[in-house]
């Protein structure tokens, strides 16, 4: 990012795209082409992906020529938590139940904002689990058991 | 009996009290449903369809219809103020109304919605009314061929939409075309792109995609924005639209039901189409084609109106031809089936209060559905004066037991999640989801539809010109693309100019 | 003293235990896992048969859809639960039979043993009340002559609709291309706007059909549905086409055998319920009862024939 040259997004984008089209080749290598009256699984995967592959170089070669543009700065204390709560709610929900799950999900995923209070925190996942398991688990009819089983 | 007896018929038989009853509950449940993302009209309507037994056949169905078209209602509330749509529909809808909500505009943007909802609810239902035989034999005259050029059409459609360059755009459609690939080949039964795992077998859910990109992948920006200090909203400036919102979302209301009524009665994938079409159409009439995706008021006029025309007149195919053009509309066939009621030709000259008391009522929930959210607006308004740190672990949590809800499985929580992290890369890399959902959407018709035309011509394509619907489209869509690259040439070979003088 | 008394108790508790077998239901909720999503044929029918069964047996009867992959996840996660009697699960041919032929599966069908089957449903070729084809013969005469040019509507490799296709170009020795789509309503879009020459369908799907709009042409069955009490088979008219979708539950093999036969014997008289049967009617459900065991006699038989078939599509290719 520090180059004189290329545009950041634009790099990251050529890469994404590409690496898209690489990826579904790879895992279209033993479909069947078929031909065009019997197209085959693999016939407009490979398309699509060769299209990405070509899309992506064009886009990137058009970014290395431009100026330097730096990608927006990350912080990884959100997005790691907010992932881990959602995980972990996936994995409650299957063994803990739903009211261990949505606890989890409301207090964990709290924590990538660090202006909460504890206090706060406690009273909403008591909250919105109560609500939840009336709307969704009563109300709505979601098959979710409420505690483990 | 004429057109117009036979409506008042219908409304005798819809302003039964108890049918206005079970008409009231079917559009509140469904605009709770709306709201809560995730939870689908589908499986709402799936989990009632036993009760149903017990009421008597019009009743039943007022009831499920309501559900239906209140969820459609509800789905643009989430978008709009969370950027969360719920379904394919709100996607637009998300992109220019999330931006008015964060101009302090939300109150416009959801009167805007409700109302242009409404005035298309009216136009679609009286289409059906006057013109639903006669359109959907219509209907009928779109083979495989004319899809092929219909998906096409409507994936230019979508670069239009995005308001970046136009080369990520195709990109994304890409992206999204490829992902709409992955599960069991319909037609060879071959399983494609999913790395083995028996949880892709069916595909990716939409949900489980627009959760990631939109709702996960929102959160985590707007916590990566606001740091400690916790994310703020701009305060609210306004309840309800301002003179000139009305003056610019007129027309946009117009053009949105136009296209919605017409797509809608399209067996298969039309409804989808309506909501991107008129955002789209809208753009381009659009003197400051520019200012789509800040906070346009025809942003949302024009797809709302859209969706809702689309949903109303999605009936016709299921009412005259007993053809279920979405997976709700194969719902409500199951409902009738249930009352041992075939829908069809027969049933518009043996039960005619059965299909005008299900047009009257159709109105008269659109009605209600007004009635129920122009309050409401008031109330959804406040719910963004709650501070964002105790707002976005409610999103989370509705998110998660939406995504679950579908399936009964944690594989496509976890899935959303990726998607989540996906869509932030996206974020960094200045592209817009958009787009990738509607090729999501539209690429496995594209493809089926494709395969299926060559199969039936056994391999020659110039069945796609010589047939006028699929021409007329391929046409289109080739003037379009043409008018969109030359400026964009144009442009930039200034831009190659200036440097060299540079 | 003390010891005397509390001995009848104890008797009491041994009997208990033992006969907890006998036993079964007790307030357990059963639970139902039906292999496709809420509304489908399979779904509505087990909503529908649920509180009958609850009434015969006094047990709750929770629905719980686990759709995906034609039936392997909902038959995976049966031969996962306990066998105690409290899981069942739906059981579709001829998904249940075609998923073992050449797909490497996550479950062993062996531990699946049927409860009963409740419904048998023979497929129909179906062509538009415009078409030139009154009959199955016509079609295969007018095949005869232009190969390939007759397009039948299925939905997808392997489904009942395409072994039927296959099954009657061998015996008749035609060719015809089938043409997938994604499920009974689109093809039947398709047929009626005129754009493919017949589709396949359940009977139960045709009766419920606008019959002034198309026209079925044979069912594939070794007798006539009680749904289409007119239609001839393909057999009668010369064909031999055996082709029959059928729905019923099942359980895993190593619940006890007397617990098997409770269900079975309350699947019949939930059956035999004139109010079931009346609500059956209205979904066009062709109800065909039969035991668990003799179900599961009848499928290695019909295995090797979708094998023959498969073997078939495998030439094809």
């Amino acid at each position: 990012m520090n180059a004189a040259r290329g545009d950041g997004p634009d790099l990251l984008t050529a890469g994404l795209f590409a690496g898209f089209g690489a990826l579904g080749l790879w895992l279209a290598r033993d479909l069947d082409q078929g031909t065009m009256a019997q197209m085959g699984a693999g016939y407009l995967p490979r398309a699509v992906c060769a299209g990405l592959i070509l899309l992506g170089g064009v886009i990137g070669a058009m970014a290395l020529r431009r100026d330097a543009a730096p990608i927006e700065g990350m912080r990884l204390r959100p997005l790691l938590v907010i992932v881990g709560s959602i995980a972990g709610f996936a994995f409650l929900a299957e063994h803990g139940g739903f009211v261990a799950a949505s606890l989890w999900l409301i207090i964990a995923g709290s924590l990538a904002d660090p202006g909460g209070r504890w206090r706060t925190v406690l009273m909403l996942a008591g909250g919105l689990t109560a609500f939840g398991a009336l709307v969704f688990v009563y109300g709505l009819g979601v098959q979710m058991e409420l505690w483990p089983i | 009996m004429n057109t117009f007896d036979l409506l008042m018929l219908g409304f005798s038989e819809a302003m039964t009290p108890a049918n206005l009853g079970f008409c009231l509950i079917g559009a509140l449940l469904g605009t709770l449903i709306g709201v809560l993302p995730g939870i689908g009209p589908t499986a709402t309507i799936a989990v009632l369809l036993p009760i149903t037994f017990f009421l008597p056949p019009l009743a039943g169905i007022i009831m499920l219809a309501g559900i239906y078209y209140g969820a459609q209602y509800g789905g643009s509330t989430t978008a709009i103020l969370v950027n969360l749509p719920g379904e394919a529909s709100a996607v637009v809808t998300a992109l220019d109304g999330y931006q008015m909500a964060q101009q302090g505009r939300a109150g416009s943007a959801l009167a805007v919605a409700a109302l242009g909802s409404f005035f298309a609810g009216t136009v679609a239902t009286f289409g059906i009314a006057i013109a639903g035989p006669m359109l959907s034999s219509f209907a009928l005259n779109f083979g495989p061929a004319e899809y092929v050029a219909l998906m096409v059409f409507g994936l230019l459609a979508a670069t239009i939409l995005a308001s970046g360059p136009v080369l990520k755009a195709i990109g994304m459609i890409l992206i999204g075309l490829l992902l709409g690939m992955v599960g069991t080949d319909q037609a060879t039964g071959a399983e494609r792109l999913t790395f083995g795992s028996l949880d892709l077998f069916d595909g990716i859910e939409f949900t489980v995609i627009a959760i990631g990109l939109f709702g996960f992948s929102e959160i985590i920006a707007n916590l990566e924005r606001s740091g400690s200090e916790g994310v703020k909203l701009a305060p609210m400036s306004r309840m309800w639209p301002t003179r000139e919102d009305f003056r610019r979302s007129w027309p946009a209301v117009l053009r949105g039901t136009g296209i919605g009524t017409f797509l809608g009665i399209l067996p298969g994938g039309g409804a989808t189409l309506a909501s991107f079409s008129a955002y789209s159409l809208e753009k381009k009439v659009s003197k400051h084609p520019k200012k789509f995706g800040t906070g346009v008021v025809e942003g949302v006029a024009a797809p709302e109106s859209a969706n809702n025309a689309a949903a109303q007149s999605s009936f016709i195919p299921l009412l005259t031809l007993g053809i279920p053009s979405n997976n709700m509309m194969a719902m409500m066939l199951s409902a009738f089936m249930i009352h041992g009621i075939t829908p069809g030709p027969s049933v518009l000259t043996n039960q005619p209060e059965i299909f005008w008391g299900l047009v009257a009522s159709m109105w008269i929930g659109n009605a209600l559905l007004v009635f129920i959210n122009m309050p409401l607006i008031g109330l959804w308004v406040k719910l963004l004066t709650v501070p964002y740190r105790l707002l976005y672990p409610a999103i989370l949590l509705f998110c998660c037991v939406g995504v679950y809800s579908m399936n009964n499985r944690i594989f496509d929580v976890l899935l959303a999640a990726g998607f989540g992290l996906l869509g932030y890369a996206f974020r960094k890399a200045k592209c817009e989801p958009g787009p990738l959902l509607l090729g999501f959407v539209l690429g496995p018709l594209l493809e089926a539809n494709l395969r299926r035309t060559l199969l039936i011509t056994q391999g020659d394509p110039s069945i796609f010109v010589e047939r006028p619907i699929s021409l007329t489209m391929l046409a289109a869509t080739v003037i379009l693309l043409a008018l969109m690259i030359l400026p964009s040439f144009r442009k930039k070979r200034e831009e190659a100019f200036q440097e060299e003088e540079a | 003293m003390t010891c005397l008394k509390s001995l009848p108790l104890a008797a009491a508790m041994l009997t208990l235990a033992g006969a907890a077998h006998a036993e079964w239901p007790t307030d357990r909720p059963i639970e139902m896992i039906v292999a496709f999503a809420p509304g489908g044929g399979t779904d509505i029918m087990l909503r529908t048969l649920a509180p009958y069964l609850e009434a015969e047996l006094d047990a709750q009867f929770p629905v719980l859809n686990r759709p995906g992959a034609a039936g392997e996840i909902t038959y995976t996660a049966l031969s996962q639960s306990r066998p105690d009697g409290y899981t069942v699960s739906s059981l579709n041919t001829p998904g249940f039979l075609t998923m073992q032929i050449d797909r490497k599966l996550r479950f062993d069908p062996a531990d699946l043993c049927p409860i009963a089957r409740i419904v048998e449903d023979p497929g129909t070729f179906i062509v538009p009340a415009s078409s030139e084809f009154q009959t199955l013969e016509d079609l295969v005469a007018f095949a005869k002559e232009n190969p390939g040019a007759v397009s039948i509507g299925t939905t997808g490799v392997g489904t009942d609709e395409h072994m039927a296709m296959l099954q009657l170009e061998r015996t008749a020795g035609i060719d015809l291309t089938a043409i997938p789509f994604g499920g009974a309503n689109e093809a039947k879009t398709a047929l009626l706007g005129g754009h493919i020459t017949a589709i396949g369908l359940n009977v139960g799907e045709y009766a419920t059909s606008d019959k002034n709009a198309m026209r079925a042409l044979a069912q594939f069955a070794e007798e006539r549905s009680v749904l289409a009490g007119d239609l001839p088979t393909a057999k009668e008219q010369g064909f031999d086409v055996i082709m029959s979708s059928e729905r019923g539950l099942a359980t895993r093999c190593e619940v006890p055998e007397d617990i098997r036969a409770r269900m079975a014997e309350a699947v019949d008289a939930a059956l035999a319920n004139p109010e079931f049967q009346a609500q059956a009617k209205q979904q066009s459900l062709p109800l065909s009862f039969q035991s668990g065991a003799d179900w599961q006699a009848a499928m290695p038989a019909r295995l090797d024939r979708y094998r023959d078939i498969f073997a078939l599509i495998k030439e094809g290719q």
